[in-house]
């Protein structure tokens, strides 16, 4: 063998040994990018998902409607009014008294639901975990997954978000709204994916096993987010729990993260094999990342 | 019976002369002193029985005579908090409708008998015509109470008084945001004692 090629030999065994080194470091280094390894040290916030009837943007800024339309004018989140009556607000509508002209009997209406965060520096974990509340039984509208959760973020980007979380998606005119098209997906007003104004949108779904990373500009958009990198979920007797894991940064569509920052944040849960509307959800919070937040992701 | 004229051939009494003579001589029978006594008590019982039959216009079973508010307001007012609570305190229809302090309330009186006028010509006397006008009888209300800063209201409840610790969390804020900006109880507590009118524009909800 020639001196030249058998440098390149010596080359390509060494380039070889330094990869299956870093390799093994990896492997042997979970800490370095790794979920929690034990979430329960991780502290939770609770957050009580409630049912929202057709109380869609729309209803909620209409001042005959809605008494707190004049405090979102002012600049209130939500949340500063509705944070400790949810599951009375989540009653309410489930029962057909307010804002529900199509009650499904024996539907909980409200779903408390504890939140953990964490990241280890380029990676955010979320994990969920609830009671399931007893099926209603009924009609499914999504026959392949009993139960789906998601969750929104944004910088800050829509309008309405920093107050309602993930509401601002929400339209009198979306899809199993009384009166919409099908065809109608959610949407936020001024939504366009290449000026930046969009909710990150990450879901999990319990039939399909799979995760989910899309976003909501001017309408819903399932899949080609590239931050997500795991999804699952388990139930254990009647407790879910789901975790996600979503890099920071992602592509497009994928709310960029970074330490220091604060989030607006929302998440809902389809139970019940349940699709558009019928979903819990919950007001608007935000996410900080090593910052002071309603929920907060700290470094492992 | 003939009158007795004194020595100056003045009449007792002082019956020729008009007015005003009477009034520099009222009575030779009575003293200036019994007579003031008996005019003050006269006075006082013509007034008491004067604001008697006032107030008797104020009470809630007088306005459910008619059956134009019977059958409406009254009904509806039946369901709410003013009607029946748990401490039994009462606000009946002159409470937040007819002002207590006496000068505005002898002013509401007088506006109020435009009423009669309605009663008369059956303005509202279906249920119909009741719905067709509740609007424009809601308006004026929301602004008159909103022009006296809601007086009415104040008669019992009073902003600065009220224990935020003791309102749930919705009330609290609510209630903060009206002391900052300096709001009145009716900008927010339209619908309290009666359905609220169909129709109601943005600019309704002040």
């Amino acid at each position: 063998m020639s001196k030249r090629a058998m440098a390149a030999m010596e080359l390509k065994r060494a380039a070889g040994a330094a990869g299956l080194g870093l390799l093994c470091m990896l492997a042997a280094n979970p800490a370095a990018a790794a979920a929690p390894a034990d979430w329960n040290k991780v502290p939770a916030t609770s957050v009580t998902l409630f049912y929202p009837g057709v109380a869609a943007m729309e209803w909620i800024t209409k001042g005959t409607e809605h008494g707190g339309a004049r405090a979102l004018r002012k600049g209130d989140a939500c949340a500063d009014c509705h944070s400790e009556e949810t599951a009375k607000m989540g009653q309410l509508i489930v029962s057909g008294q307010k804002l529900e002209p199509a009650p499904i009997a024996g539907k909980a209406g409200s779903i408390p639901v504890q939140v953990r965060a964490a990241h280890d520096g380029d990676t955010l974990y979320l994990r969920f975990s609830w009671k399931q509340p007893k099926p209603a039984g009924g009609a499914r509208m999504d026959d392949k997954n009993p139960v789906k959760i998601a969750f929104m973020l944004d910088a800050g980007k829509v309008e309405g978000a920093g107050q309602s979380g993930c509401w601002a998606s929400c339209h009198a005119d979306s899809r199993t709204m009384p009166g919409a098209a099908d065809t109608k997906k959610k949407y936020v007003k001024n939504g366009s994916l290449a000026g930046g104004v969009f909710y990150d949108l990450v879901q999990w779904r319990s039939g399909e096993k799979k995760g989910y990373d899309g976003y909501v500009a001017d309408a819903r958009v399932m899949e080609g987010g590239k931050a997500l990198v795991a999804a699952e979920g388990k139930l254990d007797g009647d407790t879910w729990t789901v975790t996600f894991a979503r890099k920071f940064a992602g592509g497009e569509g994928d709310v960029t993260l970074a330490p220091g920052q604060v989030y607006n944040f929302g998440f809902a849960i389809h139970d019940d094999h349940a699709a558009g509307r019928f979903h819990r959800v919950s007001l608007g919070y935000k996410l900080g990342i090593d910052t002071k937040a309603d929920v907060v992701a700290s470094k492992q | 019976m003939s009158e007795q004229n004194n020595k100056d051939g003045k009449p007792e009494g002082g019956r020729r002369g008009g007015l005003f003579a009477r009034l520099r001589r009222p009575s030779a029978r009575w003293s200036l002193g019994t007579l003031l006594v008996a005019g003050f008590v006269v006075g006082v019982a013509f007034w008491g029985g004067f604001n008697t039959a006032m107030e008797a216009t104020n009470t809630e079973a007088f306005c459910i005579g008619c059956h134009e508010m019977y059958d409406n307001v009254y009904q509806e007012y039946k369901q709410t908090i003013h009607y029946s609570n748990r401490t039994g305190v009462r606000a009946v229809c002159a409470d937040c409708h007819v002002p207590k302090d006496w000068t505005h309330k002898m002013i509401r009186k007088v506006q109020a008998s435009r009423e009669l006028y309605g009663k008369l010509t059956g303005s509202i006397d279906t249920p119909e015509k009741f719905e067709a006008k509740r609007l424009q009888l809601a308006r004026r209300e929301w602004a008159r109470m909103k022009a006296a800063d809601s007086r009415e209201c104040r008669n019992c409840h009073s902003l600065e008084s009220m224990n935020s610790e003791k309102q749930q969390q919705r009330a609290r804020k609510q209630h903060e945001m009206a002391r900052e900006d300096n709001m009145t109880c009716i900008d927010c507590h339209k619908g309290i004692a009666h359905h609220k009118p169909s129709g109601m524009t943005e600019q309704d909800e002040e």
